[in-house]
């Protein structure tokens, strides 16, 4: 379903249909999910449309800017140890209308077919709301449903020197770079570092994904485009592409 | 662009030279221009600050600029009307005294106004109660609040009055929690209904999952078992998903044969007005009679 897409055209998958139909003076953009349905008139010629994963964290409103990853075993980490592992993160579908050459973007449309539960990491008074996505851990590059989840590949690094119990990890979505295959598969790539007792800190590498072929496992690097994010578009101002994660891990 | 006013020679003798009415206009017009140029930067300045600070924050920092270029352009000028600014600041504690006297409630809201925007126990855009008055703050201003009742009202507050008083601010948390009180009756199963209320909750993207809810009986009342549901959520959905998840709760339990009763009254309609009802008969009679119907099993 990911890619570029020149109306007119109609792509059906997993019981979602996008469409967008010449309508005589304008284009009609068509959106089907189960019983919700969107339609847009588009007063525009000569543009073409960007369909691909965006930051899980519009739908179905877009309330905050941070996704917990709850961990479904806890992770023992030594103290001082450096390791590589595998999360799922759920996906969102973003449509984009563009010009050619991938100027003047607009977000059209945001859908998903994963579940979507939020929860608080902290204290009542003072915590942060955040999407919730509760994920298995693998040692190797996971197969998931390419429309409902995606691959995170986290490394972890204690740089304390007491053993870390990591059950969870928050990720903001200003730093998140996604990438995608052409066999529909997303991708994330982010590091996790444990503090002390209570402190991590978490981030998104920004490097592209072919800079480093060879240390990875996972199939088909060079095909991976890298996604246009709805939180790319908007204008950074002072926050942070970091994550503090001051109430534990 | 100001030019000399000295043909407006009508002069004022005062203890620090004269104050000609050029000098006057001259004070009004730079007053003026200077509120018209801070007004312009503030435009400005909100402009550029519109996709960088909270819009709280932004408009504390404008009327801090704002104030602030005025403040320095009035006492820089006070010499125009004669005013020695030096001497001002000597005779301030006087000025002070008299002028606290003469404007208490002023001064006093403008004191609680700049407390109100140090401390921030309120920001522009909070769902507030404040002396009952409910609603959204809509701005936060030197000397007074205004406030957006839920009904569409402008309700303008004096700052002493915000500050002196309780003020429930409902989403200075970023969760909240809210309950129902569900009833069932006594033939239906409340383990069912707590486990359909909760794969209800669960289904419920706002409903949050830490601080988890809580589904339990809490009551056994006269006609109907009274179960209780707590559920978190952010403080911006909160009233939607407590609208929302009440009737589908009472849809969901109504599909599954669990219904909400109705208040209950057995009315007991006596014929014989001399005749005891058996329920009212002296228990000792019923124990009687139960241990004699066991003494007649076991023989």
């Amino acid at each position: 379903m990911y890619g570029y897409y020149k109306p007119p055209f109609l792509v059906e998958q997993e019981g979602i249909s996008i469409s967008v139909e010449n309508n005589g003076e304008h284009w009609i953009y068509r959106r089907t999910l189960g019983s919700d349905k969107v339609e847009k008139i588009i007063l525009a010629d000569g543009k073409r449309l960007i369909i691909n994963p965006v930051e899980p964290l519009n739908t179905p409103k877009e309330i905050t800017p941070n996704l917990l990853i709850e961990f479904e075993k806890t992770l023992l980490l030594a103290g001082g140890a450096k390791r590589k592992i595998f999360l799922t993160f759920p996906i969102e579908i973003g449509v984009f209308i563009s010009d050619k050459g991938d100027r003047n973007i607009q977000l059209l449309d945001v859908m998903t077919l994963a579940r979507q539960k939020f929860t608080l990491y902290g204290e009542v008074s003072n915590g942060v709301l955040c999407k919730h996505w509760k994920s298995k851990i693998y040692s190797i590059s996971p197969s998931p449903d390419s429309l409902q989840e995606g691959i995170m590949e986290l490394t972890l690094r204690n740089t304390s020197s007491d053993w870390a119990s990591i059950s969870k990890a928050v990720f903001s979505a200003y730093g998140m770079k996604l990438y995608y295959g052409s066999d529909g598969d997303a991708f994330m790539r982010a590091r996790m570092d444990i503090l002390n007792r209570n402190t991590a800190e978490t981030s998104f590498e920004l490097q592209h994904i072919s800079g480093e072929i060879k240390s990875s496992p996972l199939r088909d690097f060079k095909a991976r485009k890298e996604a246009f994010g709805v939180y790319s578009l908007q204008k950074l101002g002072f926050v942070p592409p970091k994550f503090y994660m001051g109430w534990g891990y | 662009m100001i030019t000399d006013f000295d043909f407006l020679d009508i002069s004022l003798p005062i203890s620090n030279g004269t104050v000609t009415l050029g000098s006057v206009l001259k004070f009004i017009l730079i007053l003026s221009f200077s509120t018209l140029i801070a007004k312009i930067l503030s435009l400005y300045l909100r402009r550029s600050l519109k996709d960088r600070v909270s819009k709280d924050m932004c408009e504390t920092i404008i009327k801090i600029f704002y104030y602030g270029m005025l403040t320095i352009v009035f006492l820089s000028n006070l010499s125009l009307i004669g005013i020695n600014p030096s001497a001002l600041l000597v005779a301030g504690g006087v000025t002070g005294i008299i002028l606290g006297f003469a404007s208490q409630n002023i001064v006093g809201n403008l004191i609680s106004g700049f407390f109100l925007m140090v401390e921030r126990p309120i920001k522009i855009g909070d769902q507030v109660e404040i002396s009952g008055i409910s609603g959204y703050v809509t701005d936060i201003r030197i000397i007074s609040t205004i406030i957006r009742t839920y009904d569409g009202l402008l309700v303008r507050l004096p700052n002493q009055q915000v500050f002196t008083t309780n003020i429930t601010n409902i989403v200075g948390h970023p969760v909240r929690r809210f309950e129902y009180t569900i009833r069932i009756r006594y033939s239906d199963d409340a383990d069912a209904a707590i486990f359909l209320i909760k794969d209800l909750i669960d289904k419920e993207p706002f409903a949050l999952l830490n601080p988890s809810p809580s589904v339990f009986v809490s009551d056994l009342g006269d006609s109907w078992v009274n179960l209780t549901v707590r559920i978190w959520a952010p403080v911006s959905e909160w009233f939607g998903i407590k609208t929302r998840v009440l009737w589908n709760i009472k849809k969901t339990l109504e599909g599954n044969g669990i219904e909400i009763p109705l208040p209950q009254r057995i009315v007991r309609i006596q014929s014989d007005p001399k005749k005891i009802p058996e329920e009212l008969m002296p228990p000792e009679k019923e124990i009687e009679s139960v241990i004699n119907y066991e003494e007649r099993v076991l023989a």
